[in-house]
């Protein structure tokens, strides 16, 4: 199977708005869908990847906190928060020219913290899953 | 402490191609005994936009070091991480060098357990740990 044309858009995502330096310098990402139930992705890119043509697992922990992030902007209208904790799994490898997706799940949220999963897919094939904890700022 | 902004002498970049390049760059430190030590200078791309090292940087930059102590360790010529955990304990700032001090907690046959730290000026940042496989 050649690798998805690079240049064709994704159905239904559209480039979201990324403020970030790290974040906009491993950008563009993409969204699609209602701000409760948000889908994400990137379309995986040579540099993103390894020496072995494999995406990187630094770059998929950075998407992994890009995109966890941004769902947890949508649930509670861009609050100040950090990442406090990462666990991350990788089950299959990625590569230049996959599109990864996820949509972030909140499993519990307390008054200051937000407990987080997400599994991170190329054509429906889990590549990487995610639990994070984070701290909303200003919250004790 | 002032945190320390410049690399040691005799700082070995190894962010030579890939993400490792696109993301660094990164340098290994000499070694202190068992424990395999790294750095680098944040620079305004490792950013966020509250102006503290992305978290993603801190990760990629534990999995790089972690990944080249295993490398180091074994003489494996491809090694790939299997599971990562890390705590961020504390924000980075523009412009300080960044350690990470990496040691082996147990190796196997196919496997290895690693665990690090990352700290900047005797403040630690973040702790990781992590399983990494050979081949």
């Amino acid at each position: 199977m050649s690798p998805p044309d690079a240049s064709q858009p994704l159905d239904g995502y559209a480039e979201i708005r990324l403020v970030d330096p790290f974040e906009i310098h491993v950008g563009p990402a993409l969204a699609k869908g209602e701000k409760a139930a948000r889908a994400y992705a990137l379309r995986a890119r040579d540099e993103h990847c390894n020496m072995r043509g494999i995406v990187h697992g630094g770059m998929l922990m950075t998407l992994a906190d890009m995109m966890l992030g941004q769902a947890l902007w949508d649930a509670t209208d861009s609050a100040a928060c950090v990442t406090m904790n990462m666990q991350v799994q990788f089950l299959k490898s990625a590569r230049a020219g996959d599109v990864i997706e996820v949509a972030p799940r909140i499993v519990r949220r307390t008054r200051s913290l937000v407990f987080m999963a997400g599994d991170f897919t190329v054509g429906g094939q889990t590549v990487m899953t995610v639990q994070s904890v984070w701290k909303l700022l200003g919250q004790e | 402490m002032t945190p320390p902004t410049a690399l040691p002498e005799g700082a070995e970049n190894i962010s030579t191609g890939g993400f490792n390049r696109f993301a660094g760059p990164f340098y290994r430190l000499a070694d202190e005994g068992e424990v395999r030590r790294f750095a680098f200078v944040v620079l305004d791309k490792h950013m966020n936009a509250a102006g503290s090292v992305h978290g993603g940087v801190l990760m990629t930059f534990a999995d790089i070091a972690m990944s080249r102590a295993t490398r180091l360790a074994t003489g494996a010529q491809s090694v790939s991480t299997v599971a990562f955990s890390c705590d961020f304990m504390a924000a980075g700032h523009l412009g300080e060098l960044i350690e990470i001090r990496v040691r082996i907690a147990r190796r196997t046959r196919k496997f290895v357990f690693l665990a690090a730290e990352i700290a900047s000026g005797g403040r630690s940042l973040m702790q990781a740990s992590g399983v990494w496989r050979m081949g």
